[in-house]
């Protein structure tokens, strides 16, 4: 066989494998039942405050009537169960009952049913709340959509106490390959979602002469706090505008490896942190957080988190290769183990 | 003590056959994530045009077909609407939205936000002006029926955002020269 079929034969071989690993190695499900534990929370609160002013948005005589958005959403798939319902009392029903499912998911409680009806929910007033949408809402859709996949209800959940009060002792940690994949495509939409964020960037003159983040945050209506005083310091806004843009374009290469990850994530929390606090966009910045959760190993998940309900006992299996803290673990036992 | 406790129970990997299908199913997936902020209008290719018609389904149903433009191309001024409510005795009243002092908490005053800054977007002069005035409608509708007024005024301001230059030698956020207004119309009570 010839060198190049070799080659060719070997390189197949370890993209299969890399392949294989990436997608289908299973994972324990800490860092995913703490990304399904904060959008809970946030779903259940954006659909609260929706309840506020319910038939206000949505009702027959409402700001987003129906002939307004569906006229604008023309001949697109977008689709919501929200249409089926115009009176008051009838949309307070489903309200309610998405607020119950937002709980149900937050606590884990039926995990794999509320978190297909959770998404539903998101989506539904996706689909009908064209004209009030923002980034919270895309994400929040986003995250509960990947929540079906995976088993999200494997940690931290009523699902996983109650499993273990019924087995009499605690159960072990319920590593699977669908928590795996779940937790693989929030990574990739994360990345996705800052690569178009900072090509998008691009094409702003502002951006190149680092006075978009004046714009941003000398703008009244966005703002929370009161940041005019920033204009005393033309150099820190140029920076600051210049650091967002570098970072989100190579967000995508730079979260995957192991030297880098932790630089990116940490960038992370005072751009998003920033957002929500001078940019009154608390939700948003904090919903943005969340999907970077999505890159945090779940041993750092239940090193914070503390010991689950459900327990993890000492020696119990490290998260699979492609997580640093997995390696490390793994690199450490191996020398112990030559040793 | 119980050994369960220690060792990890594992669901997986699958076999060959279900990995094949999940892996077909993800890269698919892959792909729309990836097409719905590359195809989104105004600028796209013929290409990612047509990959997104195949897709649309899939892409609009799931909710994909998003931007991600965050503050881009570059963040611009922001957007109200005023509006001047008649009543049947003559009177008036002056509203607009958004609204800090009434429109609480903060996520329902970036919803009103958002409805402002919506009109604006739907104003660009590329996008048919009928989804513009269909919402100008719906707006003045409600404000008309919540308040049980005889007829509306409303219109979009737009609020720029002074250089930082500017605000150095003292110009205000909140300079009236700041401030550009444009009517959306008048609207009357539909006859019940």
């Amino acid at each position: 066989m010839s060198s190049a079929t070799t080659y060719v034969r070997d390189w197949g071989a370890d993209v299969a494998a890399g392949w294989n690993r990436f997608w289908f190695e299973p994972t324990d499900p800490a860092t995913l039942a703490a990304i399904r534990i904060c959008t809970g929370v946030m779903l259940l609160y954006t659909h609260l405050v929706w309840g506020l002013e319910l038939t206000t948005f949505f009702g027959p005589d409402g700001w987003l009537q129906a002939d307004a958005v569906r006229f604008l959403q023309g001949e697109s798939y977008a689709w919501s169960y929200l249409w089926w319902f115009e009176s008051p009392a009838a949309l307070w029903t489903v309200h309610i009952a998405a607020l119950v499912v937002f709980a149900m998911l937050t606590v884990g409680l039926y995990t794999r049913v509320v978190s297909i009806l959770a998404f539903i929910a998101a989506l539904s007033y996706f689909g009908r709340a064209t004209g009030a949408l923002f980034g919270l809402d895309q994400i929040n859709v986003m995250l509960a959509m990947y929540l079906c996949v995976g088993r999200s209800g494997d940690a931290f959940s009523l699902d996983r106490w109650r499993a273990a009060r019924k087995a009499g002792h605690p159960l072990p940690v319920r590593r699977s390959w669908s928590s795996n994949v779940a937790i693989r495509l929030i990574q990739l939409h994360m990345c996705v979602i800052y690569m178009f964020a900072g090509m998008a960037k691009l094409t702003g003159p502002a951006w190149w002469d680092g006075n978009a983040m004046w714009m941003a945050f000398g703008n009244l209506e966005y703002q929370s706090l009161d940041m005019t005083w920033m204009a005393d310091w033309p150099r820190l806004m140029n920076l600051m505008a210049h650091v967002t843009v570098f970072w989100e374009l190579f967000y995508v290469a730079l979260v995957w490896p192991r030297l880098t990850r932790p630089i990116v994530l940490l960038l992370a929390i005072p751009l998003h942190l920033g957002i929500a606090i001078c940019l009154g966009m608390i939700t948003f910045g904090v919903i943005m957080l969340v999907g970077n959760l999505a890159f945090v190993a779940p041993e750092l998940t239940r090193a914070v988190v503390g010991r689950a309900p459900t327990g993890q006992g000492r020696g119990a299996p490290s998260d699979g290769p492609t997580h640093p803290a997995g390696k490390a673990k793994r690199r450490r036992d191996k020398s112990r183990s030559a040793k | 003590m119980n050994n369960t406790q220690d060792k990890p129970e594992t669901i997986g990997p699958p076999g060959r056959g279900v990995r094949v299908l999940v892996s077909v199913l993800v890269s698919l997936h892959i792909v729309a994530v990836f097409l719905g902020p590359f195809a989104m209008p105004p600028q796209t290719s013929e290409l990612a045009a047509t990959l997104a018609d195949v897709y649309r389904p899939y892409v609009d149903g799931l909710s994909l077909a998003n931007g991600y433009r965050f503050f881009a191309p570059e963040p611009g001024p922001s957007h109200l609407v005023r509006y001047e409510l008649t009543f049947d005795d003559g009177s008036t009243e002056p509203g607009e939205f958004p609204n800090r002092d009434s429109n609480w908490p903060r996520l329902l005053y970036h919803r009103y936000f958002m409805m402002s800054e919506f009109l604006n977007t739907l104003s660009n002069p590329d996008a048919p002006s009928e989804r513009r005035d269909r919402y100008v409608r719906s707006y003045a509708r409600h404000l008309l029926a919540e308040h049980g007024a005889k007829s509306v005024k409303l219109t979009l301001v737009r609020h720029w955002v002074p250089r930082m230059d500017e605000v150095r030698q003292g110009r205000k956020l909140t300079d009236k020269v700041l401030y550009e207004e444009r009517s959306l119309g008048t609207f009357e009570r539909e006859a019940s």
